[in-house]
């Protein structure tokens, strides 16, 4: 195992180097930049905001006030690229390149059986792959802290802050790797296994977006309020956009019905049509934890998946 | 050295294998054994299974049918990957390792290795340790590749196709190297070419494909004792009946014919022992020259 791991090192090490680099790169703005957002937030200038509203306004003129996070927002797009990132960069050469060069042959004519070749050399890249997507979601998580759900920070729910952060981005990260790995092993050829890893990874990236967006493996909570009590504030629960009123017997019908927000109106409408109490649906600000480990769970799954169909093929492809 | 007890270096069983994207068998029904102790020639015409069998006795390809031991272990087993080196037609090295780096590389994944006699065959060939293996010449990358294949102290060492692509200068150096550690240490060497003249000097055993099939297995002298070349007037054919005619060529009135006798050779026939790579041309030419006729 040694011997094939140095081999291993020996291969990935510029790629290790690079992933350090951006690594980095990243730590330094990250610092420069949770800095001045720091300071921002210090002077004060944030104080009267409560976290309910969604805007927080300024006293004097009314205008929304917002703090800089598109650095922050900027991260969290890379988070949600590394992925494909790393299933082009680090997976689809590890078997690919060998299996274009034919290196294979003379690795495995050289006293190296096939698991032990692929074992340390997928190992040391699911390690780097770890640890670099790890960091980055830690990186995020740091920087997001100061301004997590606040009207002028960055919610939740924001694909940037739910997809490129937490447990869920190494899983997608793992699953990009696996996704490059036998991708390479299939095409035999690194730019196609790339290319081929762009792809499949972009469309699991949506996919994994829609689930988000339909609510499809984190069912939303339902919010009643009696007769025509202002309702709960939405604060920092994720809307599903669905609004209604309920009547007597528990029908539920759309908020068209009485398109009032308050008042003599909605009371009259409410009465005359028999509704006795109106809802609305929304993920609330804990379920980023059941939204993470959903995708986690999706994703290391479709990685160990890919992974198993790897080994099972390397019997019979190299 | 070669007792009767001693696993045999390659020894098939009713051997085939077939290409899954070609559909068409590449071996068949191959039986054979070579002896330990020997440098056979894998010879045969392109596509006739030579590295197929090669990257069978490797295990780098997993037999569709019957089987193959290396040494009386599976090839593909742990105590064979420790005793069998295997160096491929297409001689693959990491372009972007340096020449050190490529032997420190053979220390590394072999768990016994010989690293003087790895960096004398680079030495021998004036490479130096520290040239990137992509920026080396044809020549010299296959002295890189056989450093690396010798560096295991192999007990038997397969070649495909070592000297292609080689001008006749370094094919005679690299076969000299070649020739040195195999005396040194006894090892067995298969090695299969196309250029039958240096098969010549070195070989004691051969083995004959044709298409996919073992046509020749034997020990070379027995060959060429075996073998007479008859040159003779055409109406003389008769003559030949009574032996096996394996390649023949008539020329205006004069035939030629190269035969395996089957007793003494009647009719008016200048008479000569041919060499070996008449023997293994003759075996090789005669299937598609379809003049095998005479003998039937």
């Amino acid at each position: 195992m040694k011997g094939t791991l140095w081999l291993a090192w020996r291969q990935q090490r510029a790629l290790a180097g690079c992933a350090a680099a951006v690594l980095l790169a990243a730590v330094a703005l990250a610092a420069y930049f949770r800095a001045g957002m720091l300071d921002d937030l210090h002077s004060g200038v944030f104080d009267h905001c409560d976290p309910g509203p969604l805007y927080c306004s300024r006293p004097q003129d009314g205008l929304p006030q917002f703090l800089d996070v598109e650095p922050l927002k900027l991260l969290g797009a890379l988070n949600m690229a590394l992925p494909a990132l790393v299933g082009m960069f680090w997976g689809a050469p590890l078997l690919g390149r060998d299996r274009e060069l034919g290196t294979h042959r003379m690795v495995l004519s050289q006293g190296v059986g096939r698991a032990q070749w692929f074992a340390s050399r997928f190992a040391l890249a699911a390690l780097g792959t770890v640890v670099l997507s790890g960091s980055l979601a830690l990186l995020f998580r740091w920087w997001w802290e100061p301004a997590v759900n606040r009207s002028y920070g960055v919610f939740w729910y924001e694909a940037t802050a739910l997809t490129g952060s937490g447990p869920s981005l190494v899983a997608a990260a793992l699953f990009g790797l696996s996704v490059g790995t036998l991708a390479g092993l299939l095409t035999r050829r690194v730019l196609s296994a790339a290319a081929l890893t762009l792809l499949v990874t972009g469309a699991v990236a949506v996919l994994v977006q829609w689930t988000h967006r339909a609510r499809l493996l984190v069912p939303p909570q339902r919010y009643v309020s009696a007769g025509w009590r202002p309702k709960e504030p939405m604060g920092d629960k994720w809307s599903t956009g669905h609004y209604g009123l309920i009547t007597g017997s528990g029908r539920r019908d759309s908020v068209l019905e009485c398109p009032y927000p308050s008042g003599r109106e909605l009371r009259e409408c409410m009465t005359g049509n028999g509704y006795v109490s109106r809802y609305y649906e929304a993920n609330p600000a804990g379920d980023y934890w059941a939204f993470q480990w959903a995708d986690t769970a999706l994703l290391g799954g479709l990685a160990l998946v890919l992974v198993l169909v790897t080994v099972l093929l390397l019997r019979r492809r190299v | 050295m070669t007792g009767p007890d001693e696993p045999a270096a390659l020894h098939a069983t009713d051997l085939g294998f077939r290409y899954r994207a070609r559909g068409t068998w590449a071996l068949r029904e191959c039986g054979f054994t070579v002896p330990r102790g020997r440098i056979t020639a894998l010879v045969g015409r392109n596509g006739a299974g030579k590295s197929t069998l090669l990257h069978l006795a490797g295990g780098l390809l997993r037999p569709a049918h019957g089987e193959i031991r290396v040494l009386g272990t599976a090839p593909d087993g742990a105590a064979a990957r420790t005793r069998v080196a295997l160096l491929t037609q297409d001689k693959p090295l990491y372009p972007r390792f340096t020449v050190a780096d490529t032997l420190r590389m053979g220390g590394k994944l072999n768990a016994a290795w010989d690293r003087a006699v790895a960096e004398r065959v680079v030495r021998e060939g004036g490479i130096a340790p520290s040239v990137r293996v992509g920026e080396l010449s044809p020549g010299r990358r296959t002295r890189v590749a056989l450093a690396l294949a010798l560096g295991k102290r192999p007990e038997l060492l397969l070649l495909d196709e070592p000297l292609a692509d080689l001008d006749p200068v370094v094919r005679g150096e690299i076969m000299a190297t070649l020739m040195a550690e195999a005396a040194e240490r006894e090892v067995s060497i298969v090695l299969s070419s196309h250029v039958l003249p240096d098969l010549e000097q070195t070989c004691d055993w051969v083995t004959l494909l044709r298409a996919g099939r073992v046509e020749l297995n034997e020990d070379a002298d027995a060959l060429r004792e075996g073998h007479l070349l008859l040159t003779g007037h055409a109406d003389e054919e008769p003559a030949l009946r009574e032996h096996t005619v394996v390649h023949r060529r008539v020329h205006g009135r004069q035939l030629t014919a190269l035969v395996r006798p089957r007793g003494p050779v009647g009719g008016a026939f200048h008479v000569e022992r041919p060499g070996l790579e008449e023997i293994l041309l003759g075996h090789l030419q005669g299937a598609a020259g379809g003049a095998k006729g005479a003998a039937a």
